[in-house]
């Protein structure tokens, strides 16, 4: 099938965040009448390409090229008016107003009822105009957004992982709304997870790693093994794992049956199942959303779990109750910057706020302060003292001012949500080393969505997948990367 | 007994207008997601400006003028720095409160007990003549007819036009109202000085008709029930009435009582109505669930913005 | 092309606690002079006459100094009061309606309940009295906050207005002095309840009190848990809450303290300076002490120097009268240009000078 100019096309596009590049050097084609889908792990840096194409980010170096021509976008504004409109994941509309409300506000003039009807069967799109937004489901809102966008007249659609927010119903509609809108001459690409998928919601995919490209313009999707897709994203041949530096695993320290938990935001989990001794690391990998923030935050005591049975250190407790032990676990969230510290106030306040230090009603913060600087010392943390504020650390030494915090409390259970986020290879190594140093007397739980790092830190993986833990295996394994990667994308069962 | 109720609830309209046409004001400001706390001080200016220039003039479309300018000066004030610098908006509302009563008190010390301007009550032909109705509604000084057309005004500008799409957008969440095009900051800047001209014109209508005269501190805290009805009023322009006459009815009833002798109600008890029954409704609305949505306020309220 | 650009590296910009520092106050109060001088200027007035005999009518004369001080005691009171809630990010308005309340609370023990109790009993009961009404008062919109999540703004507004009628209703009605030749007023409180009073002139314990209370509050702040507490819930309530703060116990318990703190300014008001409920009891402290904890930037020990400063504007505005034959109401334009003056200083102090291009576009 020949094509000729691409419809919107990038050419070495690269974009760096201070010393961090998000995307290198990336070329891309999108046709008219095709359907595109952009694959990668976390932080492959879809996303930041898609702001570039979409006029959010200015590129660092490369080119745009609309119709052959190049052009240089200030703001999205300014796409959308040369056509190229996009979806985020976070939708733009204000929720208590209207459908024909909000696409009053998207196109600069009040447009009827009637007159959103006609464009709803325009473009095939359905919406009620009279409905407020707030009362919508997730697919009706984002139809309402495409509608925004197609409205404008746009002839390029980004969508940043649309399917994410729907259940498969839902999702299915769209694809085939997606398909519809490429025939009538449009160009349409999205970011997906959903490998399972892209044989029958696309027409070609490129696949993202690192910032850069590794397969590019493969079709037809349809022909494409999910499984050749999985091993594109996570890499070839994992690095030989050193198994001669693990020590043997202690006594049982944390045992969960039937653990169930989450709110109504997120995926939740369900049915989980896990062991971990003291002096081993198991590692829990998956893609963003499969509810491994509920299970972690369960799991550090933030938040409660709904149902299971807990045994702790010998002693059983229905797991409800596990709140009460938040004293016995080390829990490092996510978000290091404004949760795990408090960013405008100094690291004795910061380290005071899970270690404690002096008797209830009056915290010694002299001794907290001796105790960051000897924290400071030991982990070799780049800052100017116990006084320097939270905000002035650089990631990676705030992450090891907090891996040195709770390491201090001596909790026996230590749960970590994917510390090396964000990182720069030097700070990442630093913090694995100081992970596997903790391991050696406590037991690990380690949330991380990288299933190299998985497999090179845990002494067991295992893999979650719409809430349950799909699989679990020994990362000595020499086919446990391939496995990994099926079991994130879902190809597999336990 | 009628001619009593009749004459009540004359006094009850007479006694809302200037709540009545400063929480048009305020509804407004705060739809678009800016409080302003400075009522008292764009009243007082609108009252001394509107009072001053009728008294030097004679001409009562030169007064209001003058009384609406006066309060988009404080309100473009609040404006500048709310919108343009994005500082905290109780501060700068208080502030404004502050200014304008220090202005007025400074600047009228000339006016008081000076006489003026008067625009007395104008029966309106024909609808003056429809028994009860009439007396109550259609025998008014003007700026009560005023408000009577800024009241459906303000609604339809609201919900009907575009502006009024910008406005509400602006208040529930002005990141994505700016990203679709809309101009929050014009919005919010524009909104905050038509607060300020209704004002303006509330606090003539105090120095014109009402109390006809200038008293430092003549407004008696009636700005802040302004602010205290429009929360009564869920943020609804048409409830804004409603509350205005809930304040005017108690207002009415402390003066009826205290003339016929009667002591139904202690005063004090009337005079504290208006802002338990404002608690109420705020309590009300985020207790019962499904109230919750009726009467929510505008979401971005009180939130400076900064494009991200 | 010469721009002013926001800081990167600055916290919580925004606020009565903007990170400006001193540099910022210094600016800010440059600022308020010069837009005070200007409003002088505007209204006719020679603004450098105007400041002059402020200063010297606040300082002048003994009596004038003394004014200060008397007033200098329940600003500061107030000042903390609204200072402490301002940390935790809620803004306590009802200060004017918690320093009423706390007056009538002394009123109820001296005038009603315990008249004829002695000093030792007496003094310290009306003070706690205060405290406590004050305290009770505050309770009302901070459980209506964490219980039902009514903006605290709106609530603690309109309950001045309530205790304000309030305590007009009680010395125009059941507390009315039969005595008092027609004015509006209680009787005089019991000496047994009087302040006490620097020999040989007319101030009152009540400075005293407020200092001490403006230390303890530093202290508490610096050194209890329940001050570290405060200050990671006021700076990140995210990290409060995985820290397992108990976030809702915390806000009630500032409240309390709060309202106390106002509630005894309105307490020593009666029992050291005015020693009856009657009109011009609430003149304003509350509110005023939103300007004093702004001022100061909500550190407990700036308070009482910003308190100072105020009372001698306050107290020098007076004078202005008698001097220049400009009414009082001048003060409060002084007030209003303070109080835009730091506003202005903080955005300023926020920002830096950028000569040159566009700037690179930022990391979404």
């Amino acid at each position: 099938m020949t094509q000729t100019t691409p419809l919107l096309a990038c050419r070495g596009l690269t974009k760096r965040f201070g010393p961090f590049t998000a995307n290198a050097a990336v070329d891309l084609d999108l046709f008219a009448g095709r359907v595109h889908a952009l694959l990668g792990e976390n932080g492959a840096g879809k996303s930041t390409l898609m702001h570039m194409l979409s006029g959010r980010y200015r590129p660092d170096a490369g080119s745009i090229l609309l119709q052959g021509q190049p052009v240089r976008f200030a703001s999205p504004a300014q796409s959308l008016r040369r056509g190229i409109g996009m979806v985020h994941q976070r939708f733009l509309l204000v929720e208590p107003l209207t459908v024909a409300e909000n696409l009053s506000l998207g196109l600069g003039r009040l447009v009827s009822a009637a007159e959103v009807r006609d464009l709803s069967q325009r473009f095939g799109v359905a919406v009620d105009p009279v409905r407020r937004v707030e009362d919508l489901s997730m697919g009706e809102r984002q139809r309402v957004e495409i509608l925004k966008l197609l409205a404008r007249d746009a002839m390029v659609l980004i969508l940043d992982e649309p399917a994410s927010v729907l259940a498969p119903e839902e999702a299915r509609e769209l694809y085939a709304l997606l398909r519809v809108l490429a025939r009538d001459g449009r160009a349409v690409v999205f970011i997906s997870h959903k490998l399972e998928e892209i044989g029958r919601s696309a027409d070609e995919v490129t696949v993202l790693r690192r910032g850069r490209v590794v397969a590019r313009g493969l079709a037809p999707a349809s022909d494409l093994d999910p499984a050749d897709l999985a091993r594109l994203m996570t890499g070839g041949e994992p690095a030989p794992v050193d198994q001669s530096a693990r020590p043997e695993p202690g006594e049982v320290v944390f045992a969960g049956t039937g653990l169930v938990g989450g709110d109504s935001r997120g995926m939740g989990f369900s049915g989980i199942d896990l062991t971990v001794r003291r002096g081993e690391i198991f590692a829990v990998v998956g893609v963003a959303g499969n509810g491994q923030e509920d299970l972690a935050a369960a799991l550090g005591g933030v938040r409660p779990f709904a149902a299971g049975e807990i045994t702790f250190l010998g002693q059983g407790l229905p797991a409800q109750r596990w709140g009460g032990h938040r004293r016995a676990v080390a829990y490092v969230p996510e978000d290091r910057h404004g949760r795990a510290t408090a960013p405008d106030l100094d690291l004795t306040d910061n380290y005071l706020l899970t270690a404690a230090c002096g008797a209830g009603f009056l915290p010694d913060f002299a001794e907290a302060g001796r105790r960051v600087r000897r924290a400071l010392e030991a982990f070799r943390i780049a800052a100017p003292g116990p006084g320097a504020r939270a905000r002035q650390l650089s990631g990676g030494n705030l992450q090891k001012f907090i891996l040195a915090r709770e390491l201090d409390r001596e909790a026996p259970l230590l749960v970590a949500e994917q510390p090396t986020q964000g990182l720069d290879v030097a700070a990442l190594a630093e913090i694995q080393a100081v992970l596997r140093r903790a391991a050696s007397d406590r037991a690990v739980i380690l949330f991380t969505g990288d299933p190299e790092e998985a497999l090179a830190l845990g002494s067991r993986v295992a893999v979650m997948y719409r809430g349950r833990l799909a699989g679990t295996l020994d990362p000595a394994d020499p086919g446990a990367l391939d496995r990994v990667g099926r079991l994130m994308a879902g190809l597999e069962a336990a | 007994m009628l001619a009593d109720l009749t004459l009540v609830a004359q006094i009850a309209v007479k006694s809302s207008v200037a709540v009545l046409l400063a929480g048009l004001g305020e509804v407004l400001a705060e739809r678009s997601g800016i409080f302003n706390l400075g009522q008292e001080g764009m009243m007082l200016a609108g009252a001394l400006a509107g009072f001053a220039a009728g008294a030097v003039s004679g001409d009562p479309w030169l007064a209001l003028g003058a009384a609406m300018l006066a309060g988009m000066l404080l309100a473009g004030l609040h404006a500048l720095f709310t919108v343009g610098l994005g500082a905290d908006q109780v501060l700068s509302g208080l502030a404004v409160a502050l200014l304008g009563s220090g202005i007025t008190g400074f600047l009228g010390r000339n006016w008081i007990s000076r006489p003026g301007l008067r625009l007395g009550a104008w029966d309106v032909p024909v609808l003056a003549g429809i028994p009860v109705l009439g007396d109550i509604f259609f025998r008014q000084p003007p700026l009560a007819y005023a408000a009577y057309v800024l009241l459906p005004l303000v609604c339809w500008v609201l919900y009907r036009t575009r502006a009024g799409l910008c406005i509400r957008a602006a208040g529930e969440n002005a990141q994505a109202a700016d990203a679709a095009g809309a101009p929050v900051r014009l919005t919010r800047t524009l909104c905050t000085l038509t607060g300020g001209a209704f004002s303006g014109l509330a606090g003539a209508y105090l120095s014109l008709s009402y109390t006809p005269g200038w008293k430092d501190g003549m407004t008696a805290g009636q700005g802040f029930i302004a602010i205290a009805m429009v929360i009564f009023a869920t943020w609804r322009p048409q409830r804004v009435a409603a509350g205005a006459l809930l304040f005017g009815g108690l207002s009415a009833l402390q003066f009826y009582f205290q003339v016929a002798g009667l002591d139904l109600a202690p005063v004090w008890v009337l005079r504290i109505l208006p802002y338990v029954l404002t608690l109420a409704v705020l309590v009300a609305a985020n207790v019962l669930g499904p109230l919750k949505r009726l009467a929510r306020a505008p979401a971005d309220l009180g939130r400076p913005f900064f494009r991200e | 092309m010469i721009r002013l650009v926001p800081r990167h590296d600055q916290g919580a910009r925004h606020g009565p606690a903007a990170r400006g520092g001193l540099w910022a106050l210094a600016l800010a109060l440059v600022l308020a002079l010069v837009s005070g001088a200007m409003a002088f200027s505007l209204l006719g007035a020679d603004f450098l006459q105007a400041y002059a005999a402020m200063a010297s009518g606040a300082l002048g004369s003994a009596q004038a100094r003394m004014d200060v001080l008397l007033k200098a005691g329940p600003l500061t009171l107030t000042g903390l009061a609204v200072a402490l809630c301002c940390r935790l990010k809620h803004w306590n308005i009802g200060a004017e309606g918690q320093f009423v309340l706390g007056a009538v609370g002394a009123g109820l023990l001296g005038l009603r309940l315990l008249p004829d109790a002695g000093p030792w009993l007496l003094l310290p009961g009306c003070l706690l009295a205060g405290a406590l009404f004050g305290a009770l008062w505050a309770a009302v919109p901070a459980l209506l906050r964490t219980r039902c999540g009514v903006n605290e703004i709106l609530s603690t507004l309109l309950l001045n207005y309530v205790a304000i009628i309030f305590m007009e209703h009680l010395y125009f009605g059941p507390w009315r002095d039969p005595a008092g030749f027609g004015f509006p007023g209680t009787a005089e409180l019991p000496a047994a309840a009087w302040l006490p009073l620097w020999p040989g002139t007319r101030l009152h314990l009540g400075l005293a009190l407020a200092l001490l209370c403006a230390l303890l509050l530093w202290l508490a702040q610096e050194r209890t848990r329940y001050g570290f507490q405060c200050r990671v819930l006021g700076q990140s309530p995210e990290a409060a809450r995985y820290a397992g703060f108990r976030v809702d116990r915390i806000t009630l318990v500032s409240f309390l303290f709060s309202g106390a703190l106002a509630g005894l300014a309105g307490a020593c008001e009666v029992l050291g300076a005015q020693h009856r409920l009657q009109d011009g009891l609430a003149s304003g402290f509350g509110f005023d002490g939103i300007i004093v904890a702004f001022l100061a930037r909500l550190h407990p020990l700036g308070v009482p120097a910003a308190a100072l400063f105020l009372a001698v504007i306050l107290v020098g505005g007076d004078q202005l009268q008698t001097a220049l034959g400009l009414p009082g109401a001048v003060v409060r334009i002084l007030e209003a240009a303070l109080l835009f003056g730091v506003l202005a200083g903080d955005w300023l102090a926020g920002r830096r000078l950028v000569v040159g291009s566009r700037e690179a576009d930022h990391a979404g």
